[in-house]
């Protein structure tokens, strides 16, 4: 990224940004932990040995929604980009929430998805399995799409302009193109991010369900293994892009 | 003989800075006419202006009227038909991230032209009109982009042809290509020159004096002086400051 002095509206956007996500946090936080939660809920489905089980239940059913979250934010991303230029108020709160959750660590997200789908197993599975995904997924990859269409030069796109294109035979020519490798490469970071949050969910009901805790369960080495491949194919998608 | 661009009193705002301090001229069919002069003075701005891409640029107002064949530019609803009978070349080549044929092929083919022998036809005549067909004929499927600084401009002169524009601008076409292949490229100019109207911003007053039919000086944002090429290069031009210009004792 290239770096850019922060002036001072930019820093308000961040606080009111920042200060509401945190709200909102808090009142989901207490909205959930509200609940009464008996102890005999705890559950056993995410045995060690029923792994199939739960890449069924959880990876698959993940899959799709990822999908669809990547395509949606490809969606948005040209929105923002293309249709709500820069400089609009509009354009910059927005920006700022979604570069404050592309930048939180995976280990946040990890927190919620250990909280819900291992306590909550039982009931609550698809809701938050998408939030999940969906605070997941969604920034980074509209994240990378606006970088990779800022990416395009200007020039380029009046030159096709002034070969008499159309906003979108502009876009579907010289925009996606240009932004397809770091879409790409998004995804991957994504992907690689559930993995690795699904590899701890494995390790902690492990831990639950386990007297020994030092074991780590084989479906939690492959998954992680996964996480790891997925993020180094991203970063060299990066790389590639921006040499 | 009637114009086929006519400015008149043309200003032009980027937020409150004055690019263009009330500019009137007219532009006749089949002429060459060369726009000189220094850094800043307005000259892509007006180019900018007759193809409306100064649209893209924020902030930017403008006043008084930019006529083609008689109807006013700002009028028209059809910004893409507009620009496709205007062809622009930038001064520093930019590639489409396309292949060479397909960076040709792309002006027709978003007109609806889907024939590939007639594309092949047009990719064909234009890029040999650009004087890059000997270079690129074998490789045409290759990335336009990896092509040298002054085959990319070429290219990006292919392309602007491809649409068969009514008038071709030129801005600063000759800062990427070495000497002799802005020869050649000159040369093209003048066989174009039956077809359309050239309007040709240069830093380099002799290229305007090599070609231009009638040459305009701009400084600042003002037109100087507009005349035919011979009187501007002359000794005796109606202004000072065009003469020193001319001469390089300028500043
Ligand atoms: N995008 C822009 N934003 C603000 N001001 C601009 C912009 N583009 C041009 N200008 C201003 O408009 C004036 C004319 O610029 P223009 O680019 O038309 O000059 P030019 O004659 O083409 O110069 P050059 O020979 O350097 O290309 C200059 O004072 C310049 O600072
Ligand atoms: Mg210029």
């Amino acid at each position: 990224m290239n770096a850019k002095i922060m002036n001072r509206s930019e820093l308000i956007y961040h606080i009111i940004a920042i200060v509401t996500l945190a709200i909102i946090i808090f009142l989901f936080w207490n909205f959930s932990t509200d609940k009464p939660h008996v102890e005999g809920e705890i559950t056993s489905d995410l045995a060690v040995d029923d792994t199939s089980s739960l890449i069924d239940r959880y990876l698959y059913r993940m899959i799709p929604i990822l999908c669809g979250a990547g395509l949606f934010s490809i969606v948005i991303a040209l929105y923002l980009e293309e249709w709500l230029t820069q400089t609009t108020w509009q354009y910059r709160i927005i920006e700022r929430y979604i570069v404050i959750l592309a930048k939180v660590p995976s280990l946040v997200y990890g927190i919620f998805a250990v909280y819900f789908i291992v306590f909550h197993s039982q009931k609550v599975l698809n809701y938050p399995l998408l939030l999940i995904a969906i605070l997941l997924v969604m920034p980074v990859t509209i994240r990378s799409t606006q970088k990779a269409i800022q990416s395009v030069d200007i020039s380029v796109r009046e030159a096709a302009y002034a070969l008499g294109a159309t906003k979108l035979r502009m876009i579907a020519d010289n925009v996606l193109p240009n932004a397809f490798p770091l879409i790409v490469a998004g995804i991957c970071t994504a992907i690689s991010r559930i993995l690795a949050i699904v590899a701890l969910i494995v390790i902690i009901s492990n831990w639950i369900n386990s007297s020994n805790i030092f074991t780590i369960p084989k479906s939690a080495v492959v998954l992680i293994s996964s996480a790891v491949i997925a993020s180094i194919f991203s970063s060299i998608l990066d790389y590639k892009q921006v040499t | 003989m009637k114009p086929v661009i006519e400015v008149s009193d043309l200003k032009v705002f980027y937020e409150d800075t004055q690019a263009l301090n009330g500019i009137s001229l007219d532009v006749y069919p089949n002429e060459i006419l060369g726009i000189i002069g220094p850094a800043q003075s307005g000259k892509t701005t007006l180019l900018k202006v007759i193809n409306r891409t100064l649209e893209f640029t924020q902030g930017t107002s403008l006043e008084g009227t930019v006529k083609l064949d008689g109807v006013d530019i700002n009028s028209i609803s059809d910004v893409h038909g507009l620009r496709k009978r205007i062809g622009m070349v930038l001064p520093l080549p930019v590639g489409l991230p396309l292949s060479i044929y397909d960076n040709v092929a792309f002006a027709p083919r978003t007109s609806g032209l889907r024939n590939k022998s007639e594309l092949d036809e047009i990719v064909e005549r234009c890029l040999q009109q650009a004087a890059l067909w000997d270079e690129v004929k074998d490789r045409l499927d290759s990335l336009g982009t990896k092509l040298s600084g002054g085959q990319q401009q070429r290219l990006t002169i292919a392309r602007a042809l491809s649409h068969k524009p009514e008038i071709l601008c030129l801005d600063e076409f000759s800062i990427a290509v070495d000497p002799i292949t802005t020869m050649r490229i000159e040369d093209v100019l003048k066989t174009l020159k039956e077809e359309m109207t050239i309007l040709l911003v240069t830093n380099l007053v002799q290229q305007a004096k090599r070609l231009a039919n009638r040459t305009a000086f701009m400084l600042n944002g003002d037109l100087i002086e507009i005349d035919e090429t011979d009187v501007i290069f002359s000794d005796n031009p109606t202004s000072q400051s065009t003469y020193d210009y001319v001469n390089g004792n300028f500043g």
